[in-house]
């Protein structure tokens, strides 16, 4: 069986697995948080592309996730059709990736990490300010229902679909992305970028494009967490959610595109059994609280386990293959 | 109030904010140029500093021995963080380092709002509260305190880098690192101590700040940041970096008080990405050599 095929069945039985799930266990709850899972899935296979694939260390990507959150919002809010609204988001995220990426996009290493982290407070503490606009730090509320055409989104089932239908949508993408033409480019560049640029690639070029196609992708994220909760508010997309993609990204194995998903099912799972069980014995129960467990989930893995479960997984396959050769004999 | 009272009242909230700034970067460049290690826990060190003092004072010390023991416990901290958990990881490079200290801020920062709670905390001033007077603006002795503290750590490490055996090994490991080891200067041991410095000033500069500006879990990323912005400015050298503090300060001090005082975070880590894509430019060489350089 050759790469390709082999990927398309795995792509076929994940949606497959999805598709088949709620009418398995029709239970709301964990409906909502596969619901979850899909969201920050699509987001961390885009910061993992990026970080890992392209070597691009750009720590803004939940601000884009923000931005097209508070767009779709806004727009929703003011009674604009809500399929404009999710695209003019989309859009506008492009447009402003595109003008914030072009000169940040020329650091490099640390530098373009500090840049972004400082992009990404700016982003929180401006969309905080403009009370007007954005309701503050109290939060957008009042965004109506989703409703493509006559068709009404109502209940978690249908926000299941649609936001599992987005991730698998993603990673259906940057797979076939990654085995392209700009996806060999990417992978020549992030091991060496001197050798890359010697053989006629255009570095800049290819990094602008990636930044701005997962900045698009974490706007139609935040746009479906938006029309979901129906409630957002700028500290949902800062700091924790920083770490929460990178404590993704880190047990999951950024190397591979099936490890984002793999990280975000468990840190979901993870954060239910953390408000659950730990919610009864703490006193306050924040998105701080849980960076402090993926605080120290981050530092463990980093030490012991630095291919995240991905890379565990491939490592036990190639161990399993070459003890089956062993025994079988000439 | 007149005009002119008004702008010496904002060039010393300008001052005094410009030298936490910088107190903070200097720890910044201490670890950074040593270790190679971007310390995203600077900050937390700020707020563990103020938080603990706050702490142990609360538990029934004097607030001269709770200061010191927060101080020692911070250094204690920043030297076990060191050990446990930069130094085993397998595959060092910048990306996991920075990975690394953002989830140990992470940490600190989690673990005091576990303990203390989310509200703001004060400690009462060292020196009372007996305001000065001058032009009409009005000038609290905490901000004295600040200021002198600011002129010792400049003047006290200028001193120790630049005329005692070890600051020099110090300056030399942070040249070349593996010249520094071949002539046979412990390099693991100055890391230790590199953090333990920088979580020390770091503790200190919290205990100091905390009766003017408060003190509370959430200061530190802030605050941190803040520091990282004028340790990247001024060029990671001492002198450049209280340079570029008080500039910001001053700046910020104006900014809070003639724009908006909700917009005067944006206007410092504005200052920084501008300054970082302007120096890809070629302004001139040294810029070119120190931020644009090949992996």
């Amino acid at each position: 069986m050759n790469q390709s095929r082999k990927a398309y069945v795995l792509i076929s039985l994940l949606a497959l697995s999805v598709g088949v799930l709620p009418f398995v266990i029709p239970s709301p709850y964990i409906i909502g948080v596969m619901c979850f899972i899909a969201i920050y899935g699509a987001l961390a296979l885009g910061q993992a592309v990026l970080m890992e694939h392209a070597g691009v260390f750009s720590l803004a990507h939940p601000s884009w996730f923000g931005i097209g959150a508070y767009i779709t919002g806004i727009a929703a809010v003011r009674g604009v059709p809500h399929l404009l609204a999710i695209l003019v988001a989309a859009v506008f995220v492009a447009i402003l990736a595109y003008i914030m990426g072009a000169p940040l996009l020329r650091l490099r290493g640390y530098y373009l990490a500090c840049a972004t982290f400082c992009l990404l407070i700016i982003i929180e503490i401006v969309i905080g300010n403009m009370t007007s606009l954005t309701g503050g730090h109290e939060g957008l509320l009042g965004i109506s229902p989703l409703a493509i055409g006559s068709f009404t989104f109502e209940g978690d089932r249908h926000f299941y679909f649609f936001s599992w239908g987005l991730c698998i949508g993603t990673f259906w993408f940057l797979y076939n992305l990654m085995n392209s033409r700009v996806g060999r480019a990417m992978k020549s560049f992030n091991d060496s970028e001197a050798t890359s640029m010697c053989m006629g690639v255009n570095v800049p070029n290819y990094k602008l494009k990636i930044f701005v196609i997962t900045a698009v992708m974490a706007s139609l994220a935040g746009s479906i967490l938006c029309f979901w909760l129906r409630f957002i508010q700028p500290s949902m997309f800062g700091f924790p959610l920083l770490v929460e993609l990178i404590t993704i990204i880190i047990i999951g194995g950024g190397k591979t595109l099936i490890g984002p998903l793999l990280g975000s099912f468990i840190v979901m799972w993870m954060r239910e059994l953390i408000h659950i069980y730990l919610g009864r014995v703490l006193p306050v129960m924040t998105a701080e609280i849980d960076a402090l467990f993926f605080g120290i989930i981050i530092v463990v893995i980093l030490i012991f386990m630095p291919g995240g479960l991905a890379g565990w997984l491939e490592q036990l396959i190639f161990i399993g293959r070459r003890v089956r050769e062993r025994f079988a004999g000439p | 109030m007149t005009f002119l009272s008004q702008i010496i009242q904002y060039v010393i909230s300008g001052i005094t904010s410009g030298g936490i700034y910088a107190v903070i970067g200097i720890c910044w460049s201490v670890v950074f140029l040593i270790t190679q290690v971007l310390n995203f826990t600077t900050g937390e060190f700020v707020m563990l500093g103020g938080m603990l003092t706050w702490g142990f004072h609360g538990a029934g010390m004097g607030l001269i021995p709770a200061s010191l023991l927060a101080v020692a416990a911070t250094i204690c901290i920043a030297i076990v963080m060191e050990r446990a958990a930069i130094r085993p990881v397998r595959y060092p490079s910048e990306m996991t380092y920075m990975m690394l200290t953002i989830a140990l801020a992470s940490v600190i920062k989690g673990g005091v709002l576990l303990k203390w709670g989310s509200e703001t905390r004060t400690i009462d001033p060292f020196f009372g509260t007996n305001v000065l007077h001058m032009f009409g603006a009005t000038i609290t002795p905490q901000v004295i305190c600040v200021i002198a503290f600011l002129v010792i750590v400049t003047v006290g490490l200028s001193w120790f880098f630049n005329y005692t055996l070890f600051g020099k090994a110090l300056r030399a490991s942070a040249v070349n690192n593996t010249g520094a080891k071949l002539v046979g200067i412990d390099i693991s041991k100055f890391r230790l101590f590199c953090f333990g410095l920088a979580g020390g000033l770091g503790a200190i500069t919290g205990i100091v700040t905390a009766p003017i500006t408060f003190t509370g879990y959430e200061i530190g990323l802030l605050n941190g940041l803040k520091g990282l912005v004028v340790a990247i400015v001024g060029g990671w050298s001492i002198i450049g970096t209280v340079i570029a503090a008080l500039v910001l300060g001053l700046l910020e001090g104006f900014c809070a008080g003639f724009i908006s005082p909700g917009l005067k975070d944006v206007f410092a880590f504005l200052v920084m990405i501008i300054f970082l894509i302007l120096s890809t430019y070629r302004i001139s060489s040294v810029f070119k050599e120190k931020y644009h350089e090949p992996e």
